[in-house]
């Protein structure tokens, strides 16, 4: 190991545990100016979480926020060259930190999916003409193998508060805090609509049928979902619907070209 | 290396607060710095902010994780990112700090100081050398305020950047305020360190104000102090015609008192050049 990596990692060690012995030869004016390194380390990363999860800070408190954000900083110390990757892994452990309000962890990840979302790559939605336009003349085996691409930043995780009563609520410090659980279990969909992130409560449904289609999934895989949730004649309709709203919305910023659908493919696999 | 020429203009830093007012274009300055990393980003609304200010002014990429310090290297991720701001935005220049933030591991997010040796100098020229490379252009480097010194430092703060300009053809960004705490904490003489200092090199100044006490710290977040002015006086007859900005960073005031904070800077600097021989 050479002399300045030697430096570094005794520094480091000095400015993430003041129980760390400082470096032979170091005075107690070192001592008071490793010290301000130390305090400075800390309260910047509290403050760039506090900026981050504003709203899950108002939430559970000045002091728990202190407390988890310093919890935080020694079990995910930040590794990145980039500030903004300090509160990765945050909303989940606001999720362990207070798992008897689970409120906290489904805002702490709301707060940081926006967070992710508002500087993500720049997309151009489809129109609705746009997509008929690719879409002219499909057969039933492109539509069922059709993949559709989300604009950059969407994310989606089930629920079981009401997020948009509470983010509402969260956004003046001034009011008072209503925490509503959920009479069914949701999934909050959050995508950016042009600079600004959004985000909505979407039925169970809909929310595994795009958490699908956000892993490869297709159109065929959204109308098997839906299929167990309503008849199987009106699944076409349906997932038609849940498809005009995400163009309207400005999801979907492109299709995946069709897969083979499977009975061909297993019959190419039957003549080899 | 290309060399960088001398820019002789009056800025301060893009803060959030007054984005709309540099869109409008009404900001009576002659550039913009950023903090490189804030728009090292995908997409969004920070870079579109930052395009539309550069149709109208000159922006400095001024970093604070590039880390020429550290014995790890530069870290490959943050330098692709920064190229592809530099090609975007094409800067007046480039700067960043005469320090560490990160081990292999760990990265601080703040400006630490390093030991002045021969070793730390081997160091810090072969990282200077890969950005420059990297990047296809010279850059700047500041002086960091610091709040401790090492025992086995074997120069001074100014010996060392020149000697790390003149070995990596770098040119450097004087920190005012940065000399003046680092001097008070560590016992120097400023003006041992202006004196110090290769002019010729030198392309741009920061003013800014720190927080007093037993130690000084670099907070940004209030007026330039008299001392400092002082020094910036003293400093621009020797520097002649640079880039002169006020940072403020924390307890931002309004646009209307940083401007007129900037002011100040162009009147004292008025003033040295209207004392130099014709």
């Amino acid at each position: 190991m050479t002399q300045l990596l030697r430096a570094q990692a005794d520094f480091v060690a000095c400015l993430l545990d003041e129980s760390t012995p400082l470096p032979p030869g170091w005075d107690a004016r070192r001592a008071a100016g490793i010290a301000v390194y130390r305090n400075a380390y800390r309260a910047r990363l509290i403050d760039v979480l506090r900026v981050t999860f504003e709203r899950t800070a108002r939430l559970v408190g000045e002091d728990a926020f202190v407390q988890a954000a310093a919890h935080h900083l020694i079990t995910n110390p930040p590794a990145s060259w980039t500030v903004d990757l300090a509160g990765e892994g945050f909303w989940e452990v606001c999720t362990d930190l207070f798992a008897d309000d689970a409120d906290v962890g489904e805002v702490a990840w709301l707060e940081w999916t926006m967070h992710r979302a508002f500087t993500a790559t720049d997309a151009v939605p489809m129109t609705l003409a746009d997509f008929a336009s690719a879409t002219a003349g499909f057969d039933t085996g492109q539509w069922d193998g059709l993949g559709f691409e989300l604009i950059p930043g969407t994310a989606l995780r089930a629920v079981s508060f009401d997020l948009v009563k509470l983010w509402a609520t969260l956004a003046d410090p001034l009011n008072e805090v209503e925490v509503a659980r959920l009479a069914e279990p949701k999934w909050v969909l959050l995508w950016r609509e042009g600079e600004m992130p959004v985000f909505g409560l979407v039925p169970l449904a809909e929310g595994l049928a795009l958490t699908e289609i956000l892993t490869g999934g297709s159109f065929g895989d959204v109308c098997t979902i839906l299929s167990n949730n309503v008849e199987a004649s009106q699944v076409p309709a349906a997932a038609g619907g849940m498809l005009r709203n995400w163009i309207e919305i400005g999801l979907i910023i492109g299709l995946r070209p069709a897969l083979q659908p499977t009975n061909q493919a297993n019959r190419s696999n039957d003549t080899e | 290396m290309a060399t960088i020429s001398a820019y002789s203009g009056f800025g301060i830093g893009l803060r959030r607060d007054h984005y709309r007012d540099f869109i409008a274009g009404d900001v009576d300055v002659d550039f913009v710095e950023v903090i490189s990393e804030n728009f090292m980003v995908d997409g969004g609304r920070p870079l579109r902010v930052l395009e539309q200010v550069r149709q109208k002014l000159p922006v400095i990429l001024h970093g604070v994780s590039m880390s020429i310090g550290s014995a790890h290297g530069l870290d490959r991720g943050h330098m692709g990112k920064l190229k592809s701001l530099v090609d975007r935005i094409e800067p007046l220049w480039v700067s960043d700090h005469l320090c560490w933030t990160r081990t292999g591991a760990h990265n601080s997010h703040d400006l630490l100081p390093l030991p002045l040796t021969r070793a730390s100098m081997e160091i810090v020229c072969e990282n200077i050398d890969h950005a420059q490379h990297a990047l296809g252009r010279a850059m700047l480097f500041e002086n960091p305020s610091s709040y401790l010194t090492f025992p086995q430092d074997e120069m001074t703060e100014w010996e060392f950047l020149t000697e790390m300009s003149r070995r990596t053809g770098c040119y450097l960004l004087l920190d005012i305020n940065n000399v003046y705490v680092s001097a008070c904490n560590h016992g120097f003489d400023p003006a041992d360190y202006l004196n110090g200092i290769p002019a010729n090199r030198v392309r741009q100044v920061h003013l800014a104000g720190h927080t007093p006490g037993d130690i000084m710290i670099d907070t940004h977040d209030r007026p330039v102090c008299e001392e400092v002015w002082r020094l910036f006086e003293t400093a621009r007859r020797e520097l002649g015609d640079v880039a002169v900005m006020v940072e403020w960073d924390d307890a931002l005031p309004s646009l209307a008192d940083l401007l007129a904070e900037l002011g100040r800077a162009r009147q004292i600097a008025g003033a040295a050049r209207a004392e130099l021989p014709a």
